[in-house]
């Protein structure tokens, strides 16, 4: 059985052109290059 | 492929050749975000955009370098309707590689053209204020929004969803079940809409009892049972207190209105056309016929007038022909000129001949009109005629003088008439002819010629004796 209100939740507001900048730089663009960097980046600095 | 490391291109060995860094998990990364790269074309082919989003995201996730992969989200994402988020990923493209990169070509489509930049905001903001409606339970300013946002934008998926779950809300099963089916063209796999179609499906397979009421304010309410009088092809379930009886196969109903509407639509026409282009088209030709007509009668007046015109000769030819005829028969008919002639020219050679038979020369010139002999003759004519009647005028009038005298004393008065008549006309002189003509009338009673007769007498012969005696017996016959 469908929930109006439940399913209303899952609809969001969309972007608008105004707001493409502000998106653009919250976006977040790590890879998981990234975080093998600083995975291992983090271990030298353990074992310094 | 380029290390994480330094940047340097990679060679096929395990590790980089300028930083040393070992790049063999790094290798297998790369690999596997090509393969999800794969996956999400395969499935942005077969238009399972849902599918291909997923698999992009992944593919980016392991490599957010990957340039085609985020070109294809990109242009995933604009299908789908969600044209900000097309934008960012094709501009994060063109960041990463500003040279030979499709997004650009994608971005000056859009950027050379305002208003359809400007169009696509106005769709992102009316489904904004769609969902905030919905927000604030506004929902039919909502259902009235929404159809404005797909009709500027048909192929935007989230408003297809938002209104389809509208109209389930209003239990409004074949709408909502029409904008699932265009969800589902525009992404075959999509979860929302397979999940919506497929609740819709279930409440209306497994309904319960009919009349049964709805567990919530916001829970689709309906209670739906398949009637036994129903066909396959329809459902029936209970709204409140209503029964509603709702096809399956809402296509078949289209098709229908489209006939209907078809023949409608003919209907009109045909009424336009007899009822606006038919008399327009009767009065041209009525119009055409009018002047054709004019255009005869004048034909026609002018031929009339050619014929009254010919009449009018034929009648005067006609005329003259009778005029001619006449002419014709005065010279060659009885009595005409010609006889004339010739009759004066016999006498004329009987006198030559034998000039003691004086009584033939008399039979021929008795034959000539002496009126023709003054009026119409010639003058050589004339002149014979007077010549000859000088030559033999005398002896004829004295033996029809003589022949005239003996009938009137024999009593024989018409005879003495004829005798004494010709006695006159060929000698004017013997006034005893004309005196004895008179006095034949008188004996014959013929009063009015005795008369005439001795007025001639007095006229010709005035002072005589003869006129006296004439006088005396017009004053007898007169008194009578």
């Amino acid at each position: 059985m469908i929930n109006f209100e439940e399913e209303l939740k899952k609809f969001h507001l969309s972007l608008e052109i105004e707001e493409a900048e502000d998106a653009l730089y919250r976006k977040n663009l790590t890879d998981i290059s990234d975080l093998v960097v600083e995975v291992v980046k983090e271990a030298k600095q353990n074992k310094e | 492929m380029r290390c994480y490391n330094c940047g340097c291109d990679l060679t096929g060995h395990n590790f980089c050749t300028n930083c040393k860094v070992d790049v063999t998990n790094y290798k297998l990364v790369i690999s596997a975000s090509n393969l999800l790269y794969n996956d999400g074309l395969e499935k942005a082919r077969v238009r399972d955009l849902s599918g291909a989003l997923v698999s992009l995201h992944q593919c980016l996730k392991l490599n957010k370098n990957h340039v085609d992969a985020r070109n294809l989200l990109g242009l995933v994402y604009f299908e789908l309707g969600e044209s900000v988020q097309a934008l960012n990923e094709w501009v994060i493209s063109k960041n990463l590689q500003s040279k030979k990169n499709v997004a650009d070509d994608y971005l000056n489509l859009i950027q050379s053209n305002p208003g359809k930049l400007e169009a696509l905001n106005a769709t992102l903001k009316k489904f904004n204020q769609a969902l905030t409606y919905c927000y604030q339970g506004s929902l039919d300013l909502a259902v009235i929004q929404l159809k404005k946002v797909l009709s500027m934008n048909p192929k935007y998926l989230q408003a297809h969803q938002l209104l389809a779950l509208l109209y389930i809300n209003s239990e409004e099963w074949g709408k909502a079940r029409k904008e699932l089916e265009r969800c589902l063209k525009i992404d075959i796999n999509n979860t929302i809409a397979l999940r919506y179609t497929q609740e819709i499906n279930q409440t209306l397979g497994e309904s319960g009892t009919p009349g049964s009421q709805g567990k919530g304010k916001n829970t689709v309410k309906a209670s739906l049972t398949k009637s036994k009088n129903v066909s396959d092809e329809a459902y029936q379930y209970q709204s409140g207190n209503e029964t509603i009886i709702q096809p399956y196969k809402v296509s078949e109903g289209k098709t229908v209105t489209s006939i209907g509407n078809l023949i409608i639509g003919i209907g009109i026409g045909l009424a336009v056309a007899w009822f606006l282009i038919l008399p327009a088209r009767i009065q041209h030709a009525q119009a055409g016929v009018n002047e054709e007509m004019k255009v005869v009668s004048e034909q026609l007046d002018v031929k009339s007038a050619t014929i009254n015109e010919l009449e009018s000769k034929v009648k005067a030819l006609e005329n003259e022909k009778q005029k001619l005829e006449g002419q014709l028969d005065g010279f060659v008919g009885t009595g005409g000129t010609l006889e004339d002639v010739n009759n004066l020219l016999q006498a004329v050679r009987i006198y030559i001949e034998t000039p003691e038979e004086v009584m033939k020369i008399s039979e021929y010139l008795e034959k000539i009109n002496p009126e023709s002999v003054t009026e119409e003759s010639s003058e050589s004519f004339t002149a014979l005629y007077d010549l000859l009647l000088g030559e033999v005028g005398s002896q004829l009038g004295e033996q029809y003088y003589a022949a005239g005298m003996d009938a009137y004393q024999d009593g024989d008065y018409e005879l003495a008439v004829q005798e004494l008549t010709r006695a006159a006309a060929y000698d004017a002189t013997n006034v005893d002819a004309y005196f004895n003509l008179a006095n034949s009338y008188r004996k014959l009673e013929r009063d009015m010629e005795a008369i005439a007769a001795y007025e001639k007498v007095i006229e010709l012969f005035p002072s005589t004796e003869k006129a006296n005696r004439s006088q005396s017996y017009i004053n007898e016959l007169t008194a009578e």
